[in-house]
């Protein structure tokens, strides 16, 4: 007699507890207050970044919100590299806040109370991986003014993980060879190790170790291409976290081969 | 001494060419694996056949999805009666979830009314790291030159739930149709999607 996956696995929601979270404890007429959707794992249990890596999926939510209310993109703080045999994923464990801002309409009236909702479908593992899927909703009044909520604290812990803008005053750029991105990153004090993690699927190899030299001044990155990549793409786009756990949002323009350019002189 | 150098040059050996991944337009590597019957199968028995590998794991509930909705059975019968030989293989070691003997993938089979050419059981994960297997549903699809011709995903719809199917693009139906009408197979890769195969660790 086979287990059923149910009895071997047990549900998704004794692994994972989701909770609709706000930093504002009311919502301001114009006024932009930021939502989340809170995810405390079990020890041993994980779930997924924007790109999971080889295998997993990333949490996706349905905000439902008034008409007039506008939900922006949800802000994926960055993740932490899933070694698993011969893979890797890209995912959160312990705790994660996903967030969004919400802009509320002018048309507000202060006295009423709104309802926010959220759909959340996700995917939770450990070894194995459990589907799971959550409504959740809160109230909230609105006011003239708003304060911090009691998870306040949370949104401000997220923000420090949230990819920033690259700083000026670097100089990335790649080539591409026969099976690696090279990225070349001219910076001043950077923590090391770095580590790199594309936003899109199926352009590196996600297990494959990166390999980085140094040069006064300068990083060198060796990035695996995917087995998967087929065209030449012209960016690589990725979040390179430092040592220190500061994260950057990065846009890498790729020089393409020297073949083409001995193609193009004949 | 130099027997110990010796074993050194071989492991080398074996990880270079094991970090090697299969590629679409090469050659599909041949291998040779038993299945839940106590058969041994080749992959070059097969040449001059289409051939489709789908790697399983019946606990992993992106694997359900297509097996609770009878999409993979659809599949297996459809191309199965089309003169393609499918072949599900089963890579989770002894004690990770998916993991079955003979008689359990037997039972399996019958229940859930799949008809795979067969099951392969592979404990070992010798077929899967020939292929770098990531997932479970993860599909190969070889033509009868023995040339890989699709490597990825079963679909478009990467989710474990089963209404997405009928409104995703089926990329091994795609590269079977294609091909056999003599076109180049549009999507010939896609990012694999589902569960970890479950390796020994």
């Amino acid at each position: 007699m086979l287990p059923t996956a149910a009895s071997t696995q047990g549900k998704a929601d004794e692994h994972i507890t989701l909770s609709l979270v706000t930093e504002q404890d009311a919502l301001v007429r114009g006024k932009q207050l930021w939502i989340g959707i809170r995810f405390d794992l079990q020890v041993g249990w994980h779930t997924y970044w924007t790109n999971p890596g080889d295998s997993g999926e990333p949490p996706r939510i349905e905000w439902q919100l008034p008409t007039g209310f506008r939900v922006g993109d949800i802000q994926w703080p960055h993740p932490v590299r899933l070694p698993l045999a011969s893979l890797a994923d890209y995912g959160y464990e312990h705790q994660v806040l996903l967030m969004a801002a919400v802009r509320t309409p002018e048309g507000l009236r202060e006295g009423e109370s709104t309802k926010i909702s959220a759909q959340v479908h996700y995917l939770v593992c450990h070894d194995v991986c459990i589907p799971g899927q959550k409504q959740l909703e809160l109230s909230l009044p609105v006011k003239m003014s708003a304060a911090f909520s009691p998870d306040r604290p949370l949104f401000v812990a997220t923000r420090q993980k949230l990819p920033r803008p690259m700083p000026r005053n670097w100089k990335i750029s790649a080539i591409s060879t026969a099976d690696e991105f090279v990225v070349n990153l001219k910076a001043d004090k950077l923590a090391k190790p770095v580590q790199f993690f594309p936003l899109h699927v199926e352009q590196i190899e996600n297990a494959a170790p990166q390999h980085s030299t140094e040069v006064p001044g300068r990083l060198r990155l060796h990035l695996k291409k995917s087995e998967h990549l087929r065209k030449p793409i012209a960016h690589l786009e990725g979040v390179i976290v430092l040592a220190s756990g500061d994260a950057y949002l990065l846009r890498i323009p790729v020089a393409q081969p020297r073949k083409a350019h001995t193609q193009s002189k004949n | 001494m130099k027997h110990n150098q010796w074993w050194n040059l071989v492991a080398v050996f074996l990880l270079i060419s094991s970090c090697h991944a299969v590629k679409v337009g090469d050659s599909a590597p041949d291998f040779e694996a038993m299945d839940s019957n106590g058969r041994v199968h080749k992959l070059s028995q097969y040449h001059g056949k289409f051939v489709v590998l789908e790697w399983h794991n019946n606990g992993c509930p992106y694997t359900q999805k297509h097996y609770e909705s009878g999409n993979m059975q659809h599949l297996q019968k459809e191309w199965t009666s089309k003169g393609v030989v499918w072949l599900t293989v089963i890579s989770s070691a002894p004690g990770e979830q998916g993991y079955v003997s003979a008689q359990q993938e037997n039972d399996y089979m019958s229940k859930m009314k799949a008809s795979p050419t067969a099951a392969l059981l592979d404990p070992k994960g010798d077929v899967g790291k020939l292929y770098s297997a990531k997932t479970t549903p993860h599909m190969f699809v070889v033509n009868p030159a023995g040339v890989l011709i699709y490597d990825g995903a079963i679909d478009s719809k990467a989710t474990t739930e089963q209404a997405d199917i009928p409104t995703a693009k089926n990329y091994v139906s795609q590269a079977l149709e294609e091909s056999m009408a003599g076109r180049p197979v549009s999507t010939p890769t896609s990012r694999p999607y589902g569960c970890s195969v479950k390796y020994a660790h």
